[in-house]
């Protein structure tokens, strides 16, 4: 019976985007039950695999048209469900029942709305798909629906400026990733004559040849492109910014998941090459410097999505750091991030779409002083806020400090310094963050209401309720984190470390065995063990990086050129917070309440500003420009 | 014979990406995009030919061991892939309609009011 769960939510979703446009085009309450109810059925279905694969341990296999394996060799198209494709698929299909519920009313103002939901469904079901099959081809087609109705769903509001040309950039830089992938794929399958995952991981491990790794480096190509990992990043900033803000929020809450679902597939089980010193490196040091540039490009924007976007980016490195630790603390910390990315920042890009909803914009220059009219949806902002900077006790600190620790704990264990400056570097993206909220809550929420916002009213009841549940979500997984490790995160960090059981279910017992040499053990660590809730001892720390920071950030304050003239004091110009040049001269603007640290690294921002430079080639040129980097890392490490 | 035909697919592929870095035309780069996916079906197709093979239609009694025939999976995943590459690039056509519409160039250098 439960076999069938997994195809049945799959069906559901791309049913129903066939049904939307049959029978929803002219109705608009036949549109929105369809909608609501194929994103509730695969949420339901979801949930109801949790007993059986989370805490029994079991691996659900499904093969479509019943093609099962013919001695030892699969030729049909299978959906196999292990603990970690049930945890995406959880997160999955929580963000398309919320982002469906939401859109009910956000959207309403737009009008060829059943294109809105065929492409929002069709989207859904290929993520759901992504994550829950067996098969590398179909993993292909699933990247191309998604990456497909991705673009479509970017370019709706084509009236505007972005949309079209964010879409442009997508499609541009999507296609290229999704070519390389097929070619990854069509290459393994030249060297092993099958395209199942489980399969494939078995007969790797006999060696690897210069084709094999020639097509990890393509499929390694192929996933960046979808986490919108550094140098591809541009592309997500924009089509984020662009699309509806329903569809930002899936698109920052599953898409870019599938990028992180597939890098851990690929690394951890179907190439096992997560135990080279080498990949641990690559991947951190790409996860570091994704986190890293994506919060100083968020401090430099006026813009309330961008600059969401940006954080997105930004957290996704926590996740891609933590991920390519190799270690089972790493891998905790990593999944429990990037499901809190997925409830904190759903929810931030839905407080931006409510905000829009309410006010017409999301400019950061121009609002101001929200929190009396939209008292709610400042408050979700809030607990947001601080989820996404890792304050106690919400969701984020308790993925944060994990991840603080997986990499102190392998600097240690390594003795590599880099991994310690990666746990510094860690903490002071965190600061960065909690700065960059502080500056949006004051100048969106906080601060003067100008005039031309005082009829704003609060955001629809229909539009608070998805808020409130996800807001709910980040104060329960921050309070309840024992539970959540128990239930949601061991069985996938475990389903990872040990793929034995994925592939024998697939192919029939003993065929791991016949091909691996040694089998891991699952590692069984406890939360005391990690000894993560020692919220004192981070404090601390806390401080004194917000001191070093501000430290930094005064440093330079004598060539900033305060005068002892008090006319020019009160010019305003120099102001200890409200200060700086009027927007049209420069990049960092009058109301920015970090004008001295911006002014201070003035040349930094400035560079990576410009080097953000909107031009399609670029984009493009930088997405070549990793997939060089991955083939020469691969024939040097991996051969 | 077979030589001919990577060598054929790289050197699409490797074009394809020239155009699409280089050319500041987006309708360039759309073609560049339709190149690569071309290279990639060549290499698709090329992977599944076996020389001297018959076509893989067979009824369940005809085949025995020993019979040679191309392996038909390729043949399959090529298809499916040229229907994507066709919608791709009617997608992309269309969002380059509309740019030029709105922007009124097809200038890429142009196109970026998206930045920084």
């Amino acid at each position: 019976m439960i076999q069938h769960f997994p195809v049945l939510a799959i069906m559901t979703l791309f049913l129903a985007s066939f049904l939307v446009v049959l029978f929803g085009s002219r109705n608009k309450i036949v549109r929105g039950i369809i909608t609501m109810v194929a994103s509730t059925i695969p949420l339901v279905l979801m949930i109801c695999l949790i007993k059986p694969i989370m805490i029994e341990g079991q691996v659900i296999s499904y093969w479509l048209g019943n093609w099962e394996p013919v001695n030892g060799w699969a030729i049909g198209i299978g959906i196999e469900v292990d603990a970690l494709s049930l945890f995406f698929a959880l997160i999955v299909t929580l963000t398309v029942f919320l982002s469906a519920f939401y859109s009910l009313k956000y959207m309403s103002r737009d009008d060829t709305l059943e294109k809105y939901y065929v492409l929002f469904l069709m989207l859904s079901g290929a993520v759901l798909g992504l994550v829950l099959t067996g098969d590398l081809f179909n993993l292909f087609i699933m990247i191309e629906i998604l990456t497909f109705a991705a673009v479509a769903l970017t370019a709706f509001r084509n009236n505007e400026d972005g949309p079209l040309e964010a879409a442009f950039k997508y499609l541009v830089v999507g296609s290229i990733g999704s070519s390389l992938t097929l070619t990854g794929v069509i290459l393994l399958y030249s060297q092993l004559h099958t395209l199942n995952m489980a399969q494939i991981s078995a007969m790797l491990q006999n060696g690897q040849n210069s084709t094999t790794v020639f097509a990890f480096a393509l499929l390694l190509t192929g996933f960046s492109i979808k986490a919108f990992i550094v140098p591809v990043h541009p592309v997500a900033a924009d089509a984020y910014t662009a699309a509806p803000t329903s569809a930002s929020m899936a698109l920052a809450g599953m898409v870019n998941k599938t990028g992180v679902y597939g890098i851990i597939r690929l690394l951890y089980i179907i190439f096992m090459t997560m135990g080279l010193s080498s990949v641990q490196n690559l991947i951190v040091t790409i996860g570091t410097v994704t986190m890293f540039l994506g919060v100083t490009m968020a401090l430099n924007q006026h813009d309330f999505k961008r600059l969401l976007a940006f954080h997105s980016i930004s957290q996704i490195g926590y996740v891609i750091t933590a991920i390519g630790l190799g270690t089972a603390l790493g891998l905790t910390g990593g999944l429990y991030h990037a499901m809190n990315h997925t409830l904190f920042k759903g929810m931030l890009f839905l407080c931006a779409g409510a905000v829009l909803y309410s006010a017409g914009t999301t400019n950061l220059d121009r609002l101001g002083g929200l929190a009396k009219k939209m008292p709610q949806t400042c408050a979700i902002f809030l607990i947001g806020a601080f989820s996404i900077s890792g304050i106690p006790p919400f969701n984020g600190f308790v993925s944060k400090w994990l991840i603080y620790q997986a990499t102190y704990e392998r600097a240690s264990q390594t003795g590599n310094f880099g991994f310690a400056l990666v746990t510094v570097i860690a903490v002071v993206v965190s600061v960065m963050t909690l700065a960059s909220f502080i500056k949006v809550s004051q100048s969106v929420f906080f601060g003067e209401l100008p005039a031309e916002f005082s009829n704003v009213k609060e955001a629809p009841v229909s539009m608070r309720i998805p808020m409130w549940i996800m807001a709910i979500l980040c104060i329960l997984t921050g309070v309840l984190p024992a539970q959540v490790y128990q239930y949601l995160i061991r069985p996938a960090v475990n389903a990872v470390l040990s793929p034995v059981k994925y592939i024998n279910v697939m192919m029939g017992n003993g065929y791991a065995e016949k091909f691996l040499s040694k089998v891991q053990a699952a590692p069984d660590k406890s939360v005391a063990l990690a000894g993560y809730w020692q919220p004192e001892s981070w404090l601390l720390l806390f401080v004194i990086v917000l001191a070093a920071v501000t430290v930094a950030a005064l440093l330079g304050k004598k060539d900033r050129g305060v005068s002892s003239s008090s006319a020019e004091v009160t010019d305003g110009k120099y102001a200890t917070f409200y200060s700086g040049e009027k927007n049209e001269f420069s990049r960092v603007g009058g109301s920015d309440l970090f004008w001295g640290l911006k002014y201070n690294l003035r040349h930094y921002f400035g560079f990576i500003g410009n080097i953000h430079s909107g031009v399609v080639n670029d984009y493009a040129l930088w997405a070549v420009m990793i997939f060089a980097v991955y083939i020469v890392f691969a024939f040097i490490f991996l051969l | 014979m077979m030589l001919l035909n990577y060598i054929c697919c790289v050197f699409l592929i490797v074009l394809g990406l020239y155009t699409v870095i280089v050319k500041k035309n987006i309708l360039k780069i759309v073609i560049g995009l339709g190149i690569i996916d071309y290279g990639v079906n060549i290499l698709i197709i090329s992977i599944g030919y076996n020389p001297g093979g018959t076509a893989p239609i067979f009824t369940p009694g005809e085949i025995k061991p020993g019979t040679f025939f191309v392996d038909p999976i390729p043949q399959a995943l090529t298809l499916t892939s040229i229907v994507i590459g066709a919608c791709v690039t009617a997608m992309a056509l269309s969002i380059v309609i509309k740019i030029y519409k709105k922007y009124g160039t097809l200038d890429s250098t142009k196109i970026r009011r998206l930045n920084g």
